[in-house]
């Protein structure tokens, strides 16, 4: 997921007002097909680009991918922290996680029947980098070879112990190798210009997945048929019909009966319903604040004082209200559903007294500063903007001045970008469920930098990172990224303000209805 | 919609009849070779506006459509650049569009990565559909109540007439839209909440991209059903305002010709007042009424964009929308062309069946 | 046809006889604006209008800004608008909506009127190679549909209230400068203009001095209707969330929160309202003021 950049570009459609979305008249969809099997419809507020998995990196495609393919591992159900076998039966890491052994399922067979071979999980990973997409840095820099028909080997230069939770990623999917070379696949190194299968793979799917395409549109409807060679357990629908349907529109189809599984309510959005079961958990989707580190932007935001105060003086229980049901306080910047996330007893304490009197301490007298944030964006139906004004309101209660300074997206990105907000509220989804995709908030890294943050401001910081990044064994990665939290807490310049809550509301007849925050909604395992 | 269209009706009214010279009818080719030469240079103005409005942008086109780690990778974004040819100097990535738009070749569009041209061909027949739905209810809504209007002028009835139409011309269609979609869609239940069809139905086979045309040249009479009932709704919206100017318009026209020597003639003669008003005021008037009608429909096509939201109508004003937003440039260039082309094609017609239907009018 | 015969087609021309063909109604239109029921509730729903936006912070229950009620709550006696997404009253807001709306409209339209009659008086005026450029720019623009332009100037600029203010300038312009060059071809001509330029006065001076009252009428006329297109191009593309930024209290960016939460019903009702009553009172007056114009030049404004 790219929540907070291009993921967000994604939800632009919906940000302003809503997004394209198709909703249908109220008729019977579960009603048995032709073909004797249960149609399912999901309402979704697409973003949606494409069905291809070496192009795909929107919340949409992730959940039409993940019916579509297989990954060689993958998450069952709502967990994201435990990693389960899908085309590998079993896989081992050697050499402190610079090597990965993978064992494939003799079993497996694409949809047309042929059966999955190590040539083809090779064939479909390197086409996925060599394609130089969004997805592509997933596994930027290892080098996958074949060992045989059944085993995969894949080898990076330096440790990479999230590479289990990157791979369930459906971008990672494997695809029929010799069918999408008939219809202009390459995994050459010059794939990015050569490769022509994308427009292909968007009208048919190449897959050993539990669905098949049947048709695609990235405005209007995905209609998957089960896969008839499927190699695992049949799954209970035999047709699946993700339709774009604006977000406020979502619960009342459910309410009726008129489609099965809404994906986009906000949690205000499902107080009025009734007669549906209603799933709340918190999303992996990070707000947070950040104060420029660098005093040549801001002679303000960069006292270590001030950012205390700040930190002291946020009203997290009212952003938690305002996000609504199934929304948490993120006590670090690892949301809680992914390992190595602080336990909500090392949430950050609301108290004016002790803003004012870190203030105090700044030797700042009513200090006025800007906050920028992007306002055509929305994330689980949270804008920016209502955010903001919260803040805006709690640093007023302890004397500091804050002037809103909404942006477009784009405008705000380049000044994010460069490092040149004074003080930015922004979110993080993540690119995939591990810890090791929030160093990026350490001290010289990729947004730490953007709080102008440099590894000489703290150079405990920046080791304790690398140790971070270094570190294998679920324990051992657990402490070392609780310890780096706390710290980034005590002296960074973030503030990690709210997780927003993953809502699914279903029918009542889908058993088994469980959300994901990778791929929105589990199909696989609906009963 | 709202986009000055009253003003903008007011001043090609004022062109039409400027253009109205009495002369005879014999260079037809010559003015048709002429409007279309002016045309072409139009389009290719446009293209130049659009390109120089794309390229003002202070984000950029590969931020908006990369994610975040991968626009932290100098390789992939230099990829993005190649691809949609952005590492080329500004003017040289101008003339490379021209020759491939002399081909037909609108070029790849940065979010769907499909053809420009192919998206259109999706998007642009609804939206068709739906503005020919709105110009058709606000003609008949429009010219009756006109007409009732010009006829029992400075009764009561052209009063109420009056203060409707205005109405029709104040009222936000993204505010209408959205209580329509209240009113009919959540409280009543009468009308589906949007999109084109209902979820078990599948498009008809293409032929015109226009639904319920389409489903009828299938006989298909459910399919017809199902896109009718997603039709009406946005379509009704989107009518409102054209209904406001038409009545207006069609007063306007039957008054003038309402007094004239030879109605007063007809009265004479016996006809009863309904037979005069409708051999000897409407049908002049319709001439007028046609011309309104060709220039609304070219503005309704723009004016989709606020209803089309509200109603999940997978059309053009969408389209344009998110190709706005997301600075995709080949999509925002070649949603201005193919609006631009049907304006000016919408025109051209307009003023050719002025000639048809008047034949003093000489085209020059 | 004996239509063809009769039909007075040529803009040059009033229709024969009008004059003494004025019936009930024509006469009434004729009376000055302000003795006309509907311009005159136009005016006063104008009135009432300013002195709202002058003193909305006396008026307003709460600060526009302020988030302390429940998110949500429909019209009660406290909230006779009830409260929007984040506890702000709804009423408040709108009643502050129209600081925003009302100098911004005139603002817009003085602007577009202002650079409007300028161009299309030289067009006029000068004739050639200068109306060719002006007026095939003005083409260009009517060409291009006014939304998506606009659509397009606030993308590319950035989604900000200034930008979308920009982005119906660049849209309204070409209306007034039309209607300037044609009153000015029509009165270039005329006696007083002729024997002005015979008497050796340059062309500004007789663009600013002799042709400038009597084109200006039919302009502020344009102008007054031309207001509630403005509000409503306005507030659309805050609705599409290119205008108006949150927190900002403005009619358009309320009715797209009332879109997003649109089962609580009030949320979006009001602002609308609010625009709607502005835009009609302004096509009230405008309407009026048409009427009492003379025939022909009425006719040019799409009587």
């Amino acid at each position: 997921m790219r929540k907070h950049v291009a993921g967000a570009i994604g939800a632009l459609a919906s940000a302003a007002a809503l997004a394209i979305s198709t909703v249908g008249a109220a008729s019977a969809t579960a009603a048995p097909s032709a073909s004797g099997g249960k149609t399912l419809v999901i309402d979704n507020s697409f973003q949606l680009v494409t069905a291809d998995p070496g192009h795909m990196f929107e919340p949409s495609g992730e959940l039409v991918d993940n019916g579509l393919y297989d990954t060689l591992v993958t998450f069952q159900g709502s967990d994201l922290k435990t990693v389960v076998p899908d085309l590998a039966t079993s896989w081992t890491s050697l050499e402190n996680s610079k090597k990965y052994i993978f064992h494939l399922n003799p079993k497996a067979r694409f949809s047309d029947g042929t059966p999955v071979t190590s040539a083809d999980v090779v064939w479909s990973l390197d086409r996925m980098v060599n394609l130089k997409g969004n997805p592509s840095f997933l596994l930027a820099g290892e080098k996958i070879v074949a060992q045989g028909p059944e085993t995969v080997v894949m080898t990076s230069a330096l440790p990479n112990p999230a590479l289990p939770y990157i791979l369930p990623n459906p971008a990672t999917g494997v695809l029929n190798s010799k069918l999408v070379k008939a219809h202009g696949g390459t995994d050459a190194a010059n794939a990015s210009t050569k490769d022509t299968a994308e427009n292909w793979l968007n009208n048919h799917s190449a897959g050993s997945g539990p669905y098949v395409l049947s048709s695609f549109s990235t405005t209007t409807q995905v209609v998957m048929k089960a896969n008839p060679n499927y190699w695992g357990a049949k799954p209970a629908y035999s047709t699946v019909d993700l339709r774009n349907v604006q977000a406020p529109v979502q619960g009342l189809d459910v309410e009726r009966g008129a489609n099965e599984i809404a994906v986009d309510l906000s949690p205000a959005q499902t107080k009025s319903l009734s007669g549906v079961q209603i799933k709340r958990a918190p999303s992996p989707n990070v707000f947070f604040l950040f104060t420029n580190n660098d005093p040549t932007i801001s002679t303000v935001t960069s006292n270590p004082w001030f950012q205390k105060a700040v930190r002291a003086a946020i009203n997290y229980k009212s952003l938690v209200a305002l996000a609504g049901t199934g929304s948490v306080q993120t006590p670090g910047v690892v949301p809680t559903v992914f390992l190595g996330a602080l336990p909500s007893s090392a949430d950050s304490k609301t108290s004016v007294s002790v803003a004012k009197a870190d203030l105090a301490k700044s030797g700042l007298k009513n200090p006025s500063v800007a906050l920028t944030y992007p306002t055509d964006v929305q994330v689980n139906g949270i804008n920016f903007g209502d955010l903001a004004a919260r803040v805006q309101q709690d640093l007023q209660q302890v004397g500091i001045t804050v002037t809103l300074q909404p942006q477009s997206v784009q405008v705000a990105l380049q000044t994010y970008r460069g490092g040149k907000e004074a003080m930015g509220l922004w979110e993080w989804g993540p690119d995939f469920p591990d810890p090791s995709d929030y160093l990026v908030f350490g001290p010289g890294h990729l947004v730490g930098l953007r709080a102008g943050w440099t590894t000489a401001d703290a150079p405990g910081l920046a080791t304790l990172a690398q140790k971070a990044a270094d570190t294998t064994g679920t324990a051992a990665r657990q402490s070392v990224f609780q310890a780096f939290q706390q710290q980034l807490n005590q002296r960074g310049p973030f503030m990690p303000l709210i997780q927003t809550a993953q809502v699914v509301v279903a029918t009542k007849s889908v058993k088994n209805v469980q959300g994901n925050g990778l791929w929105l909604v589990d199909l696989r395992n609906l009963g | 919609m709202t986009c000055g269209t009253l003003a903008n009706l007011a001043v090609i009214n004022t062109s039409l009849r400027g253009r109205a010279r009495r002369v005879t009818p014999a260079g037809l080719g010559r003015f048709l070779g002429r409007r279309i030469g002016i045309g072409l240079v139009l389009m290719v103005g446009i293209t130049l506006v659009a390109f120089v409005l794309t390229h003002l942008v202070p984000g950029n086109p590969a931020a908006a459509n990369l994610g975040q780690r991968a626009l932290g990778d100098p390789a992939i974004v230099k990829a993005f650049n190649h691809e949609y040819g952005l590492d080329k100097p500004v003017v040289d990535q101008y003339v490379i569009y021209l020759g491939k738009l002399l081909h037909g070749n609108l070029g790849i569009s940065e979010q769907s990565h499909r053809a420009v041209v192919t998206d259109l061909a999706e998007y642009v027949p609804a939206t068709i559909e739906l503005a020919l739905f709105a110009i058709v209810i606000s003609l008949v809504l429009g010219v009756g109540l006109g007409i009732l209007a010009a006829v029992r002028r400075g009764k009561l009835v052209d009063g109420v007439i009056r203060v409707i139409s205005l109405l029709g011309v104040s009222m936000p269609t993204f505010w209408v839209a959205l209580l329509a979609f209240y009113l009919f869609f959540f409280r009543l239940g009468w009308f589906p909440s949007g999109g084109r069809l209902g979820p078990a139905v599948t498009p008809p086979g293409n032929i015109t991209g226009l639904y319920t045309v389409d489903a009828l040249l299938h006989g298909d009479w459910s399919l017809f059903a199902s896109a009718l009932d997603h039709l009406v709704l946005p379509g009704l919206v989107l009518g409102i305002y054209t209904v406001g100017t038409m009545v207006r318009f069609t007063r306007a026209s039957v008054l003038e010709v309402i007094n004239n020597d030879y109605v007063r003639a007809a009265r004479v003669k016996g006809l009863s007042e309904w037979t005069v008003i409708r051999r000897h005021v409407v049908r002049p008037a319709l001439l007028g009424i046609a011309t309104v009608s060709g220039v609304a429909f070219g503005s309704l096509l723009s004016g989709t964009v606020l209803v089309e939201n509200i109603f999940g109508w997978p059309g053009i004003g969408q389209y344009a929308y998110n190709s706005a937003i997301n600075l995709d440039l080949p999509a925002i260039m070649g949603v201005s062309m193919v609006v631009a082309f049907i304006y000016i094609v919408v025109n051209l017609l307009v003023d050719i069946l002025y000639s048809i239907l008047d034949p003093r009018i000489e085209l020059r | 046809m004996t239509v063809a015969d009769s039909l007075p087609l040529d803009s040059d021309a009033a229709p024969p006889g009008v004059e003494e063909q004025l019936d009930r109604s024509d006469r009434a239109a004729l009376r000055p604006p302000w003795r006309q029921p509907l311009a005159l509730t136009g005016g006063l729903v104008i009135l009432a209008w300013i002195v709202i936006a002058i003193f909305a912070p006396l008026l307003a229950p709460d600060p526009p800004n302020s988030q302390f009620a429940a998110p949500l709550l429909a019209p009660t006696h406290q909230f006779v608008f009830g409260t929007d997404q984040l506890g702000r009253d709804i009423f408040s807001r709108v009643l502050y909506g129209a600081r925003l709306s009302l100098p911004l409209a005139a603002l817009l339209v003085a602007v577009s009127l202002a650079i409007g009659s300028l161009l299309g008086a030289m067009a006029g005026f000068f004739g050639g190679i200068v109306d060719s450029v002006i007026m095939r720019i003005a083409d260009l623009v009517f060409a291009f549909p006014g939304i998506i332009l606009a659509l397009a100037v606030a993308a590319a600029l950035g989604p900000q209230l200034r930008n979308a203010v920009l982005a119906v300038i660049v849209v309204s312009w070409p209306s007034y400068a039309r209607l300037a060059r044609s009153l000015v071809l029509g009165a270039r001509t005329s006696e007083y203009v002729t024997s002005a330029r015979l008497f050796g006065s340059s062309g500004w001076r007789v663009l600013r001095v002799e042709l400038g009252p009597n084109v200006a009428g039919p302009l502020l006329v344009l102008a007054t209707l031309d207001v509630g297109n403005a509000v409503l191009l306005l507030s659309g593309l805050s609705f599409l969330g290119l205008g108006a930024q949150p927190p900002t209290a403005e009619w358009g960016a309320m009715v797209s929160a009332g879109a997003q939460n649109f089962n609580s019903w009030w949320v979006g009702l009001f602002p609308g309202l609010a625009i709607l009553t502005v835009v009609l009172a302004f096509n009230f007056i405008g309407d009026a003021l048409r009427d009492i114009l003379d025939p022909r030049t009425a006719r040019m404004l799409g009587k």
